[in-house]
Order: structure tokens, then sequence, then C-alpha cells
């Protein structure tokens, strides 16, 4: 006799796993294919999706793994440090996303949808103000150069990537979750 | 999420995130400026200096300066020029070519512009020439209102 809970655990777990192989593959493929533009990358709205949707184990694993693939075959070049460093601070998007998820019912709630979205972008740049500073005292101790001078000079950079996630953040996040929560790909 | 009713802090959101930006902008581009200051300095410039006591003017054309000099600078190779420096202000021109101050007569500068003679808005000392500007000492009675322009 088959034992029906047991089967749908296993389900469960096997269609926990592809969605996260699913997702990774969609953060490095969409990593990727952006290339051409430096710093903005949809690579972080899908780690935080991962989080708030998977919880933050999902978001951590989504974040390592997408950074596994991408910062070690990444045409700008490997440089183990800042590899492992991408690889952590990714994570932060999952764990924040997954945080939010526990603390919040931001995305419940149908009311003041502007206000929610603004708030979105706010915690999606806060993010990557975080991200870019840690990877930023990565690369200046990788090359051993002053943490001042690697931040002045990547301001460029950093300034894209975090205008570029407050625009996704707010414009995309809270009509993305609506859908894949519709559709059911939730945990 | 009942704090996202107030329209105040939505917008402490975005002012918070456009202050962010708007003083990382501005870090980064001060230090590039000084960057590009650091490089050019010692580059040979050539700036136009009048200089008229009253009396006559004399010009100095295409006179050679390294970049970064100030008007007080220029002048000082042209001419013999006697100055006090106030704290805070910059320097005061006492005389040029032994011409001194007296009351109400003072050596003003002026900067040739598109829209015409433009009064020196700061100290001679602490105004930066550019290379092919047109620049004028002019020995004038001050009491007058508004200021003579150079002949």
């Amino acid at each position: 006799m088959i034992d029906k809970r047991k089967i749908e655990k296993i389900n469960s777990i096997t269609k926990y796993y592809s969605t996260i192989g699913l997702l990774t593959a969609l953060a490095v493929i969409t990593n990727y294919s952006l290339i051409w533009i430096p710093n903005i990358k949809i690579m972080d709205l899908i780690v935080f999706i991962s989080g708030y949707l998977y919880g933050i184990l999902a978001g951590i694993i989504v974040g390592i793994l997408g950074w596994m693939v991408y910062g070690s075959l990444n045409p700008y070049g490997f440089i183990p440090q800042i590899w492992i460093a991408t690889m952590l601070c990714e994570t932060l998007y999952g764990i924040i996303g997954g945080f939010i998820k526990i603390r919040s019912n931001i995305f419940i709630e149908d009311s003041n949808k502007f206000g929610k979205s603004i708030l979105l972008g706010f915690i999606g740049f806060l993010t990557t103000l975080i991200y870019d500073i840690f990877t930023n005292i990565a690369y200046a101790y990788s090359f051993n150069l002053p943490f001042l001078y690697v931040m002045i000079f990547g301001l460029p950079f950093t300034i894209t990537h975090e205008i570029s996630n407050f625009i996704l953040f707010m414009i995309s996040l809270f009509p993305l979750i609506k859908v894949i929560k519709k559709l059911g790909g939730e945990k | 999420m009942s704090f996202l009713k107030n329209k105040w802090a939505i917008a402490t959101l975005v002012l918070t995130f456009s202050t962010i930006i708007a003083s990382s902008m501005s870090i980064y581009y001060y230090y590039q400026y000084s960057e590009l200051l650091k490089k050019i300095q010692g580059v040979t410039i050539h700036v136009n200096l009048g200089i008229n006591d009253g009396k006559t003017t004399k010009w100095f054309n295409g006179t050679a300066v390294k970049s970064g000099s100030s008007l007080l600078d220029v002048t000082m190779l042209v001419a013999n020029v006697n100055y006090t420096i106030y704290p805070g202000m910059g320097a005061l021109v006492e005389s040029i070519n032994e011409v001194k101050n007296a009351h109400p007569y003072y050596w003003m500068w002026w900067m040739s512009t598109p829209y015409g003679w433009i009064e020196g808005p700061i100290a001679a000392d602490r105004y930066i020439v550019g290379d092919g500007e047109t620049l004028f000492w002019y020995y004038e009675n001050s009491s007058i209102s508004p200021l003579p322009t150079p002949p």
C-alpha cells in the first residue's frame, strides 16, 4: 500500500527544490542576457522573490547558487575574494525577502499600492546600498586599495545599481508577487 | 504598514533616496574635478590682461601662465603689485605700478564675457584664470554707482 502522505511530502520537496533550481537558472540567465548593461540586473529581484515566496533559506540558496555559476563563468573575470563576497552579499536580498514575509502583510492587503511600491523600491535601494558597500570592501581588500578610493570611483556603477533596483523593486515586485501567488507558486 | 497611509512618510522615503543619490554624485564629481585639476596643473595657458591706471591702458595679450594660476599671479608677472591679504576674504590690491588706492579711487578688476564686462566677483588671488580669458584692472572712482565699465 502506497502511503499518500509520503508521496505528497516527496512531491512537495521535489517541487521546492525544482523551483529553487528554476529561480537560480532564471537569475543566472537574466544576468548573462543583461551583461552588456553593467550593474543593471534582475537577479537581485529574483533572489528577493525567492526569499519572499519560499522562505529565507530558499532566498539564500538562490543567491549563493546564482552567483556561484555567474561569478565563476564571468566575462568580466574571476577573482575568488570578490566571488565569495558577492555570493554572500547576494543572500541579503533573499534574507530580506523572507524577513518581510514573516514580519509584514505588505503583499496581503490590497490597499495603498502606491505607498507600498515606494516602500519596496526603498527596501531594494537600501539593500543594494549595503550590498555595494560590502562588495566594495571586498574589492578594496582584493586589490589592496583604500576603501574610500574604491567607493568614490565606483560611484557611477553603484548609483546605477541602486537607482535601477529602486525602480525595479518599485515597479515590478508588487504585481510579480501577486501573479506568482495567484498561479499557486508559493510554499 | 499603517505608516504608509501618511503621505509624509512616503515623501521622506523618496527624499532620503534622492538625498543619498545626490550626495553620492556630488562627492564623485568633486573628486573627479580635483583629479582633473591635478592633472592639468602645469599646462601653459594664455590670458589677455589689460591695465588702466586712469590715464592710459596697457594690454598684455597672450600672457603665458601655468593653469591653476590666479589673476593676482598673472598681474604680478606683468606689473609691480602691492597687496594686503585679508583672512577669509583674499587679497586687496593696494597698488599697481606705483599707482596706489586713494579714496574714492581703487583698483577694481573686470572680466570680459559674451554679455560684456562683468565686475570681478571675488578677490584677485582667488580667481583662477582660464585659457584665452580677457581680464582688466581698472583704477576707477568707486563712489560712482553703478561702477563705470572699462573703456
